[in-house]
């Protein structure tokens, strides 16, 4: 126990890695810019209602082959536009 | 004409008052013409970070209701001259003002100065929305912990999506701690510039001198902090790279506080 004491330390990794890993792995699937080519005015698409994001909703769920209750439409409004957000939980 | 900035950070608690505060100091010490706007309106700050808190007397509440003009309502820095704030007023919420009142606003004040720089309240929602309105260009600010840097990621993509393309975002990383980085334990500015793949435009390091001269009400390059290894120094390299001129990232390491032997024999002393 004695000798111990002058033993000298085992030298324990920096968290810069693990601060490095967890930010590339969050960042790398998040900030994406998306071009506007197209836009559909709000007289051809008419008001937002249920039935069509219900039919948002299906078209996600056949597209990326998941159960219907594992896709989640949101909409949002972005300088005068609105934006169909949608979050697709694949398990 | 003036160049707009705004100050953001998504998170709050990174430091956005306190640099804009000496941002504004640094470009006024260079004889620029500056104009700092509070944009946290209810929580209002930069008054306070500034020192000016007891010459407030209008604020940019009584200009978007009309009662005076953007001029009128401008407080005049104690030592610098050419440094004027628009205040925020605490007896407001942040629905009180719209992002069209901010660019009317700025509008009026553009031809009187070289750099209008606006500080942004902490978060994505209606200040934030209000502080960008008006800028043209965008400083965020980040400390080298993950929290913060995720939360820039996202502002400068909301950012982009408002008009500012990324070569007008600059980053600022605040509060960074050499020692920390050597040791292996903090992100390096490589790191955090490589992941948020925007340019930097400073680095400061943390310092009880920024604490002591918030404490103060007095900018930090005015609180006897203008030595070479001060950190007010760093503040004098960001508004030279806003002015235009090429100074390298590498300057502000420089300023980075040395802690050697000497330091720590001053400190058993009782000398520092």
């Amino acid at each position: 126990m004695f000798f111990g004491l002058f033993r000298r330390k085992k030298k324990k990794e920096g968290s810069r890695k693990d601060a490095k890993d967890r930010l590339q792995a969050i960042v790398s699937g998040r900030r994406h810019s998306v071009p506007v080519r197209e836009v559909i005015s709000q007289e051809v698409v008419g008001t937002p209602d249920k039935d069509m994001l219900g039919q948002i909703k299906r078209y996600v769920a056949q597209r990326f082959k998941v159960e219907e209750e594992n896709v989640r439409v949101q909409l949002e409004e972005h300088n005068g536009y609105v934006v169909i957000i949608t979050n697709v939980v694949f398990h | 004409m003036a160049k707009i900035y705004v100050v953001t950070s998504g998170k709050g608690g990174v430091g956005k008052t306190t640099i804009t505060a000496n941002i504004g100091c640094a470009l006024a010490s260079f004889g620029e013409k500056v104009c700092l706007i509070d944009a946290d309106v209810g929580l209002k700050n930069l008054d306070i970070a500034m020192g000016l808190e007891n010459r407030v007397v209008h604020t940019i509440l009584d200009v978007v209701n009309g009662k005076v003009s953007p001029k009128e309502a401008l407080v005049r820095h104690k030592q610098f001259k050419e440094l004027h704030l628009l205040a925020a007023s605490q007896i407001a919420t942040k629905e009180m003002l719209s992002p069209e009142d901010m660019k009317r606003i700025t509008s009026e004040l553009y031809n009187d100065f070289d750099f209008i720089i606006v500080d942004s309240p902490a978060g994505i929602e209606r200040g934030f929305r209000n502080a960008i309105a008006p800028a043209e260009r965008a400083l965020v600010i980040t400390t080298p912990e993950l929290p913060a840097i995720t939360d820039a990621d996202r502002v400068i993509g909301l950012l982009d999506n408002a008009g500012i393309r990324e070569e007008n975002v600059r980053l600022i990383i605040n509060r960074f701690k050499a020692r920390m980085v050597k040791r292996g334990d903090m992100l390096t500015t490589d790191d955090i510039k490589e992941n948020l793949a925007v340019d930097l435009m400073g680095i400061i390091p943390d310092s009880e001198d920024i604490i002591v001269s918030s404490n103060r009400g007095i900018p930090v390059i005015l609180n006897g902090n203008k030595g070479r290894n001060s950190v007010g120094r760093v503040f004098e390299n960001i508004a030279s790279r806003l002015r235009g001129e090429m100074l390298s990232i590498d300057k502000d390491l420089e300023t980075t506080p040395n802690k050697g032997f000497l330091e720590l024999i001053k400190r058993i002393f009782g000398r520092n």
